[in-house]
């Protein structure tokens, strides 16, 4: 009976150990990305201002965003950062290794979920071509506008500064 | 009693949490161990003499080879050009490449990652009894630090020799650690075999600051050497593009500015150009550009000091053009997503460019590869290798 019991304990807590180890940590989720995402996202985002930046393992110049984000992020927690990654499935573990080693700090993680990228583009926008880093700056009012390329920090703490009210 | 109904519970709902929690990794759920997908970056080439056409795609850690003999309409069983696994890169720009040699030798390139990220080696192996058999992969780059050396690029001249050229990042991590954080880029480099793939002699540099990320345009020149044209970073960072000539003896030929779009941007387009010679030695051109100036996909005949003859081909969406000529003949082909369906789209031209007829030659509802245009006795055909449609080739009209 001790036995028993003392291996039905050693089960549990083998049990939650095992659980702990396992369960992936909400924040290092990637939600998939589809077609209807981004309407999914500006509208939880609904009359505040936020950023969406579209980014890659691949790209050299998002690396070096990642600090900005975190920065950011912690700077001013009333603008939410949606990170979208334009990897796909088969790569999402090394997303998952990318972000957790150049951690982006608390922003929404997203990853592409569908191989037909230029439909996810082209609901995301009719103008990109698919260049790296893209990013999206929406006002509180979600009037939005598009840059391309890596992002000078100034210009980035400026839109911050006056946006984050 | 009561305990050992307790643990019950308690066991069932740890069992039920666990279960639930495997659940919620909505990506983890699908790890299929079974069919390795096909990749959509592929290539291929004519066999001028047979009139076989050959083509290469990435199937997992495998550069599949496979032939057809009518034209696209049918293919063989496919082989692997590499029977012992190995990474093969297939990001944005990246495929294999396949050439052959004038006796109907199959030549392979692909670029191989390496641990650290952005980095790769690039790799070769040849086929001299009509894919039989290959030889076992080399690494065609002789520096081997675990730095960039990617994006390979695969011709065979006029002589026959085989020239490989790639983006090769040893010129900026020496800067780096000189202290120098400016050096722009990436650069160009090449090797050379002068004896059918057997083996190969580099490095030789071709160019500073090329752009990292956009495959390279090669072109056999009718006068020996092949020319290569690139995303260039031009001061202070400018990604218009540049074309030089890659001599058999490794020396370099000037470096030129071809493109005038001032492009100015420090960001990956992942969108490199292709580059043809025609009859009269005249050199065309297509690439993809997003400046202020010009933005889209543009054909042109590269001048000096400036583009003749520039044309935008499609809309605001077109995707990956690929050019050839004959003749008088230049073929250019794109792609093109029009809000429902990804449209192959060409453009063809009988008088070396001044005028133009176009066409829609296919279309697809998924996910595609960047088409090539392929000249074959007088006629143009597009290779677009797609999820709905794998290895599809369409004649030109």
């Amino acid at each position: 009976m001790k036995a028993k019991r003392l291996l039905r304990n050693a089960l549990l807590a083998a049990a939650l150990v095992l659980y702990a180890c396992t369960a992936v940590r909400a924040q290092d989720q990637l939600r998939p990305f589809n077609t209807n995402s981004l309407d999914a996202i500006v509208q939880q985002h609904a009359g505040k201002p936020f950023v969406l930046a579209l980014w890659s393992i691949h790209c050299l110049p998002c690396r070096e965003e990642m600090a900005y984000w975190n920065d950011l992020r912690r700077r001013y927690p009333q603008v939410p950062i949606v990170l979208v990654s334009t990897d796909l499935p088969e790569e999402w573990s090394d997303v998952r290794r990318f972000l957790s080693r150049y951690d982006p700090g608390p922003v929404e993680r997203w990853a592409f979920a569908d191989e037909y990228v230029e439909r996810l583009r082209y609901a995301i926008d009719r103008k990109w071509h698919g260049e790296l880093p893209r990013t999206y700056f929406y006002d509180a009012n979600h009037v939005v506008q598009g840059r391309s390329g890596k992002l000078d920090i100034a210009w980035l703490t400026d839109w911050f500064n006056r946006h984050a009210k | 009693m009561l305990k050992k109904f307790l643990r019950c519970i308690a066991a069932g709902l740890l069992g039920l949490t666990l279960s639930l929690s495997v659940q919620a990794h909505g990506d983890h759920r699908h790890a299929p161990a079974a069919k390795v997908r096909i990749d959509l970056g592929a290539s291929a080439a004519f066999d001028a003499r047979s009139g076989d056409l050959w083509a290469v795609y990435k199937q997992g850690d495998h550069v599949m080879l496979t032939r057809s003999a009518d034209a696209g309409r049918t293919w063989s069983e496919a082989q692997p050009v590499n029977p012992k696994p190995e990474k093969v890169a297939a990001d944005g720009d990246a495929r294999p490449k396949i050439a052959l040699g004038s006796e109907g030798e199959i030549y392979v390139t692909w670029t191989t990652p390496l641990s650290k990220p952005y980095t790769g080696n690039v790799r070769f192996a040849r086929s001299v009894d009509a894919g039989e058999t290959f030889s076992e992969p080399v690494t065609v780059n002789a520096d081997r630090q675990e730095i960039t050396h990617r994006f390979d690029a695969l011709a065979v001249d006029r002589e026959g020799r085989i020239f490989v050229a790639w983006i090769d990042k040893r010129d900026l991590v020496a800067a780096k650690a000189a202290g120098n954080g400016a050096y722009r880029g990436a650069a160009v480099y090449y090797a050379v075999s002068d004896d059918r793939g057997a083996s190969f002699r580099g490095d030789y540099k071709l160019a500073d600051h090329s752009c990292e990320c956009c495959r390279i345009g090669l072109y056999a020149a009718a006068d020996g050497g092949v020319l290569a044209m690139w995303r260039h970073v031009f001061e202070p960072n400018v990604r218009d593009h540049a074309l030089a000539r890659m001599d058999a003896s490794g020396a370099a030929g000037p470096v030129r500015r071809v493109t005038f779009d001032d492009w100015r941007i420090d960001a990956c387009p992942h969108h490199g150009p292709s580059v043809v010679g025609d009859a009269k030695g005249t050199l065309h051109a297509v690439w993809f550009t997003a400046g202020d100036r010009h933005s889209g996909v543009y054909y042109g005949r590269l001048g000096e000091g400036a583009v003749d003859g520039l044309r935008r081909l499609g809309g605001d969406a077109a995707a990956h053009a690929d050019i050839a000529a004959a003749g008088d003949r230049v073929a250019v082909a794109w792609k093109e997503f029009d809000g429902q369906r990804t449209q192959l789209r060409a453009t063809v031209s009988d008088d070396g460019g001044r005028t133009w007829r176009e066409h829609r030659l296919a279309a697809t509802d998924g996910a595609s590869g960047q088409p090539m245009v392929l000249e074959h006795e007088g006629r143009f055909h597009v290779f677009w290798h797609t999820r709905q449609a794998p290895l599809s080739v369409t004649a030109i009209p």
